[in-house]
């Protein structure tokens, strides 16, 4: 293999791969030629100085065993993996939404829960929670997000 | 605006409300006459952030969000959170409390179910089976009453064991209910199923091939519509599901009606587990004394753990990280509707809007747990 995996095992004995940010693409590749055709959840962690990416794999041909990979950026960016697993689309979305990771190559990398237009990534530990957000709608239909109360609902 | 004008296609905006979207689902579509073109769900009006609610939140606390993520299915939420919370914290349920989870577990997923079945038949504009089904449901809900004091949210669950023990009475109550229910159940289903106006509703519509559900990460009885056999409480069992004896019911129709029939059987199944648990459960106690109410804001986890199990909608996974303190550091839900809502561009491009109100409706949407 051109890259370095580190396996560990977990807290609840899953199986846990380590890998490096810039390997990620190739390592998830070779994973979906072994047979790990479910991609379950990818969720990330806010360490304040870095981000820990984690992505749980299922295969379904071994009654749906799975596996996490690990990964860490510290500069919020990382590939995208929706050309491997579809169900990447939205998660990714998510975790953008939430948490402020960029994926590269998203085809649409937009807030999903969240209006357009709303400022920070609440997940982030440094989110600001004491400044409310107001959302309105303007007269195309589309969200208004402003800081001023008397422009909510 | 003139581009609008010379268009074939016209920009239509269904929900958020409207009946027929579970909720606050927004669909943009664009349609070519009646048939829908392109589909964009747009979510998040029902979003709280209970993640983040979470992280504020002692380990006992969070519980209470979870309940209002499926609020049909507030017993199988929180079954989720446990196996995820207690494998951090290391407290170990006791045995009685396992089977009580589990007969809790399984009478939501009935009423789940239940609530999903009328909701079907409205959408497909039947409203006769609506009111069979919620007076089951209600019978189930009564029964939580009387346990745990609510209907809906119920808060039950705590970590470490339940608020409070079953009684001979509540187990003789819960009998009598199953002793009655699969008759009024197969009445009502036959409303369905020997109805030719549902069958040509649903018969062929919104086709899904296994291959494209996994990649799209679709769980729950939608996969098992499509013909794989996956099945959280039988691939990892949790509680104690490996000692008791029920099957994963699975179709390869593929289509809205398999769907359906999926989750008719699935019922049956929990029928039979019900019945089997009733007659096993332990004595023992009803909380682990490790994790008793004056201890319970001590709790402190370091690591992380992921702990995945079967909500009626699908595989719920909950992925908990703590830093040794009292408070999680980090939670993250999967939640099976959001994924199954996300395969609904795919499965409703070139149908009638009439067909893709059964094609979501057949994903069984809860938008408490799209939205968290």
């Amino acid at each position: 293999m051109p890259y370095e995996v580190k396996e560990e095992a977990g807290k609840d004995g899953r199986k846990i791969f380590l890998i490096q940010k810039e390997n990620l693409l190739e390592l998830m590749t070779d994973l979906r030629k072994q047979g790990y055709d479910h991609l379950s959840l990818i969720t990330a962690v806010d360490f304040r100085d870095r981000i820990e990416l984690v992505y749980h794999l299922q295969k379904s041909a071994s009654n749906f065993e799975l596996l996490t990979v690990r990964t860490v950026t510290y500069d919020s960016t990382i590939d995208s993996v929706t050309s491997i697993w579809e169900s990447a689309n939205w998660d990714e979305r998510e975790q953008y939404d939430m948490m402020g990771v960029v994926f590269r190559g998203h085809p649409n990398l937009k807030r999903i829960l969240l209006p357009e237009g709303w400022v920070g990534y609440p997940l982030r530990k440094d989110y600001d929670l004491s400044k409310n957000q107001y959302v309105n709608m303007d007269d195309e239909g589309n969200d208004r997000v402003s800081f001023d109360p008397g422009d909510g609902w | 605006m003139e581009e609008q004008l010379n268009s074939r296609y016209v920009e239509l905006n269904m929900g958020p409300q409207h009946p027929s979207t579970h909720g606050v689902l927004r669909l943009k579509l664009l349609l070519d006459g009646e048939t829908v073109k392109n589909v964009e769900p747009i979510i998040g009006y029902l979003h709280r952030n209970a993640e983040k609610i979470c992280e504020l939140d002692y380990y006992c606390d969070s519980l209470i969000y979870f309940d209002r993520m499926d609020y049909v299915a507030a017993m199988n939420m929180e079954v989720g959170y446990l196996e995820a919370a207690e494998k951090l914290l290391a407290i170990e349920p006791p045995e009685r409390v396992k089977w009580i989870r589990v007969i809790m577990a399984e009478l939501n997923r009935l009423a789940s179910h239940l609530v999903w079945a009328g909701a079907f038949g409205l959408d497909l504009g039947m409203i006769t089976p609506f009111f069979y089904f919620f007076e089951e449901r209600e019978k189930i809900l009564n029964l939580f009453t009387e346990i745990c004091g609510s209907r809906q949210e119920t808060n039950y669950m705590s970590i470490g064991g339940v608020y409070q023990d079953f009684n001979d009475k509540i187990i003789f109550k819960i009998k009598q209910f199953l002793k009655q229910f699969p008759k009024k159940m197969e009445e009502a289903y036959s409303l369905f199923i020997k109805n030719d106006i549902f069958i040509s509703r649903t018969k062929g519509i919104g086709i899904l091939e296994p291959e494209v559900a996994l990649s799209y990460g679709v769980t729950g009885p939608m996969l098992r519509a499509s013909g794989v056999p996956y099945d959280v409480r039988k691939d990892a069992p949790y509680l104690v599901y490996d000692k008791l004896n029920f099957d994963i019911p699975i179709s390869r129709g593929k289509d809205v009606l398999a769907r359906c029939i999926v989750r008719f059987e699935e019922m049956r199944q929990s029928v039979k587990i019900l019945n089997q648990a009733l007659d096993k459960i332990p004595d023992g106690p009803y909380f682990n004394p490790k994790a008793k109410k004056s201890l319970m804001i001590r709790l402190r986890g370091e690591g992380d753990v992921y702990a995945r199990t079967e909500s009626p909608k699908g595989e719920f996974g909950v992925h908990l990280v703590g830093d040794g303190t009292v408070k999680p550091y980090r939670l993250h839900v999967r939640s099976p509707a959001f994924k199954n809502l996300s395969i609904l561009p795919f499965l409703a491009r070139d149908v009638l809007i009439a067909d893709m109100v059964a094609i979501s409706g057949s994903i069984d949407l809860v938008f408490g747990e799209v939205d968290r």
